[in-house]
């Protein structure tokens, strides 16, 4: 598993598109925490997402799944180390543009976006593994945040974004609601992982 | 070593692959031949493990490729006209590969320049041509050193030179005890490589032997031309041979060249010309296929 996250973590590091956008996002992570906690946190939430989401999903657009399957056929275990990944990189992400709103004294704040950010980055990790296609997931959650979200919810529901953003502020509830999403998502994940790697 | 036991793969009522049983084994170079859509490829992934067969089993070196303790030190593979992420370098490609899958890291350099991408080392692998990225792809499947290479259509994109390149790589490969398992569509370039074929058309194996016992098993052609053709004709009829003619050259079936020398020669008629035509694989192959 050491070896996968390892060969990940390179793989994005060497990947000018990926770290332009890491770059991109901690910059605008950094802006956001000068004009306030709470605009930050939604950032490193959404940033953990989309982070946690192409990190897997590019695998399949690009086709480099068969070559991580032909070198580790036990797709659970990459699975997981995949996670592990997408954890590691939106805690530094989340660590770094968050910098500002430490500065500023809001520790609490900062200490608790840093534990539940990641947990978005998994969230969507385990998503991309299951639609296998960051388009469909990114155009998908838009949709699902806008329409069932906040014009059904009010963003007041038990729902996965809504539980975040109650989360990052400290809602323990919500915190283990937000937990729940995650974990049903990485069951299903681990049940989608072992469908069949088609051709072009 | 690899064995295919009675591979099979349906699509709801569709047998994509069909009771598919063959064998590649160590020291030879195996190519498996179809037109496309025939199965090639399904075979390939279901051996691989990529895709879950319907029924039957696929085995390398006698266990599934799920279960091969190291499989990139066991098992190289090219698919898909050479899989790498448009954004990074081919060093950082192989860099990934080799720290994915155990690989020596000292190796990535060494293989760039084996297989000729020692100067494009450093560029974006979505700048390559579809030729660099087929030689990208060997790399990354030689990069465990493993004793099995699977390739499918890995001469598609490859100019000349390259195929050369790929052939005498491949040869090598078996020479020094390897086993090749090579999927193609392009037959007269297969034909210069392989010493086993297997034929699958619509997902059945219609042949499964050497390429030798499949040129021995159809008729070697000579193509003669000489001074009095209607003597000639006559003169190889009665020696028992099936003898065509295109008004220029006569085209002798069942005779060797040196029988049919010792007949020109006793019926008096001098030759200008006495070739043997090499089987063509690509019409043994067609006419397997329609056969089934």
């Amino acid at each position: 598993m050491i070896a996968v996250v390892r060969s990940e973590l390179y793989r994005l590091s060497t990947t000018r598109s990926n770290a332009l956008s890491l770059a991109i996002f901690s910059g605008l992570g950094v802006a956001l925490g000068t004009i306030g906690a709470d605009f930050w946190a939604l950032l490193a939430g959404v940033g953990a997402f989309g982070f946690g989401v192409t990190g897997i999903s590019q695998h399949y657009q690009h086709r480099t799944a068969v070559l991580l399957y032909l070198a580790r056929p036990r797709r659970i275990l990459v699975l997981l180390a995949q996670l592990v990944t997408a954890v590691i990189v939106s805690v530094g992400f989340t660590a770094v543009s968050g910098a500002v709103v430490l500065i500023q004294g809001d520790r609490d704040r900062y200490l608790i976006t840093l534990v539940v950010a990641p947990i978005m980055a998994v969230l969507g990790a385990a998503a991309a593994a299951i639609a296998r296609s960051a388009t469909f997931l990114f155009v998908g959650f838009a949709a699902w945040i806008l329409f069932v979200e906040a014009m059904y919810g009010k963003l007041q529901q038990p729902l996965p974004f809504s539980a975040y953003l109650d989360a990052a502020s400290g809602d323990i509830h919500k915190l283990v609601i937000l937990l729940g999403w995650t974990l049903a998502t990485v069951v299903g994940a681990i049940v989608a992982i072992r469908r069949d790697l088609n051709g072009d | 070593m690899i064995e295919l036991i009675e591979l099979t793969k349906s699509y709801g009522r569709v047998r994509a692959v069909n009771e598919v049983t063959f064998s590649a084994v160590p020291g030879r170079v195996t190519g498996f031949l179809g037109l496309n859509g025939s199965g090639k490829t399904t075979t390939l992934r279901m051996l691989l493990g990529l895709t879950r067969p319907t029924a039957g089993a696929a085995l390398i070196n006698k266990v599934r490729f799920q279960e091969l303790s190291h499989p990139a030190r066991q098992v190289g593979a090219v698919l898909e006209q050479g899989i790498s992420h448009p954004g990074q370098s081919g060093r950082a490609h192989l860099t990934t590969q080799a720290l994915l899958t155990g690989a020596d890291r000292a190796r990535v350099d060494l293989l760039l320049e084996q297989v000729g991408l020692g100067d494009a080392a450093e560029q974006r692998c979505g700048d390559y041509s579809l030729g660099m990225r087929q030689r990208l792809a060997v790399a990354t499947a030689l990069l465990g050193d493993p004793s099995v290479l699977i390739l499918d259509e890995p001469a598609n994109g490859l100019d000349p030179e390259g195929m050369a390149w790929l052939r005498e790589l491949l040869r090598e490969h078996a020479r020094n005890g390897g086993t090749v398992l090579i999927s193609s569509h392009l037959l007269a370039e297969l034909a210069q490589l392989i010493d086993d074929v297997v034929i699958i058309s619509e997902g059945t194996v219609r042949y499964a032997a050497p390429l030798a016992e499949l040129y021995g098993s159809t008729a070697a052609r000579l193509r003669i031309r000489g001074r009095d053709p209607q003597r000639l004709w006559q003169a190889f009829e009665e020696a028992g041979a099936t003898v065509e003619g295109d008004g220029y050259a006569l085209e002798v079936f069942g005779l060797t060249p040196e029988d049919a020398g010792d007949i020109a020669f006793a019926a008096g008629v001098a030759i200008y010309e006495l070739a043997t035509d090499a089987p063509n694989l690509e019409q043994i192959f067609l006419d397997l296929v329609s056969a089934g």
